[in-house]
């Protein structure tokens, strides 16, 4: 069977299919065509990724040897970690509060180290949890960015240092990750960042500049938040006067901010 | 995660269906996502689930009643929080990318 074709006729069915949107939907015949639309749209996706991991089906957890994909997948379905935040940043301006906790590695890290290049601290609340996971592989993806422009980045939480380094080597995450172990959160609390009825940070974004001072400080107003990329580049650009990456959208504006601007 | 292999962006025609991403701000997953095109200087509409009145409804018509974010559509495919491995997949099923760094 001739693979392009049969992808240039899939895309012509779905171009109708996406042609009646916008009508009267409640109807459970209506339901019922979503629901099937979206089931071929699985086994599409499912087929083309070949025999399907059979994690995934459901068979009894026993019946499989975890692979390392598996683990790092483990946070999809760890249970939800959610909360808004209880805490304001540090003030932007201030001197950011000294540290030296070890990574990984044993290695003790001590901000006064970064001084002379701006660094980016991501405190997170814990390792091998949802959202978590994706933020600090966000900030991997982007670390030829982050070299563009000279900054460094770290990541704290409250875990053991045996429990970021299996968790850096899942994820592929190669910056430092640091140890606010033990005093639990000591330096999360410098930052005004410690949950003490969770028992880890909040997830608090800060940029610090070669000098020591903060930059760029945000809390998120929930967990399970993630602060914008863009706006973390944004503040990068604005501390070492490097242009920030260009996104890709068709338009300069988000659509749905034009949307709401009337624009 | 090391990257080995690099998809190389086609510039597709004016005929070409635009890649849409369905998302919110504050989802890594939607900056993974968006941040992927970007770098790939791969033409996208970047839509909010959030700020967009008619976009959750659309989504939802599209996967089953379900919105999730980020949802993808590209080249026919609707994806619902694709991996990159599966966006770059899909890209290149649709013709948008010509091969590999």
């Amino acid at each position: 069977m001739n693979g392009h074709d049969r992808t240039d006729r899939l895309a012509e069915l779905e171009d109708g299919f996406q042609a009646l949107a916008g009508q009267s939907q409640d109807s459970p015949e209506w339901q019922a065509v979503s629901i099937l639309h979206a089931m071929v749209q699985e086994l599409w996706r499912s087929g083309e990724a070949g025999v399907a991991d059979p994690a995934e089906r459901g068979w009894p957890a026993s019946a499989i040897r975890p692979t390392l994909s598996d683990i790092a997948n483990l946070y999809k379905r760890a249970p939800s970690m959610s909360g808004s935040r209880q805490h304001e940043p540090l003030r932007v301006g201030s001197i950011a509060p000294d540290f030296t906790l070890p990574d990984a590695n044993g290695r003790e890290v001590s901000l006064r180290d970064f001084r002379g290049a701006p660094v980016v601290v991501a405190f997170y609340p814990l390792d091998w949890s949802p959202t978590c996971s994706d933020q600090l592989s966000l900030y991997q993806a982007e670390l030829d960015e982050f070299q563009r422009v000279g900054a460094s980045v770290v990541g704290i939480s409250v875990d053991s240092v045996y429990s970021h380094g299996a968790w850096a080597a899942v994820r592929g995450i190669a910056f430092p990750l640091l140890s606010d172990f033990e005093p639990k959160g000591a330096v999360a609390r410098r930052y005004n960042a410690y949950r003490p009825g969770d028992g880890f940070s909040e997830r608090a974004l800060y940029v610090i500049d070669a000098d020591g001072v903060i930059r760029y400080a945000h809390v998120a107003p929930q967990l399970d938040h993630i602060p914008d990329i863009y706006e973390l580049f944004a503040s990068l650009a604005e501390l070492t006067g490097k242009p920030q990456p260009e996104p890709s959208s068709l338009h300069p504006v988000d659509e749905g901010v034009a949307a709401t601007a009337g624009g | 995660m090391t990257v080995s292999a690099i998809p190389i962006p086609h510039r597709a025609g004016p005929a070409a269906a635009p890649v849409v991403v369905y998302g919110t701000r504050w989802c890594a997953a939607s900056q993974m996502v968006r941040r992927h095109l970007d770098r790939l200087g791969m033409p996208y509409r970047y839509v909010d689930l959030e700020l967009d009145p008619g976009a959750a409804r659309r989504v939802a018509w599209l996967s089953g009643g379900y919105v999730s974010h980020p949802t993808v559509s590209v080249g026919g495919a609707v994806l619902v929080e694709p991996s990159i491995a599966e966006l770059d997949r899909a890209l290149m099923r649709a013709g948008r990318v010509t091969g590999w760094w």
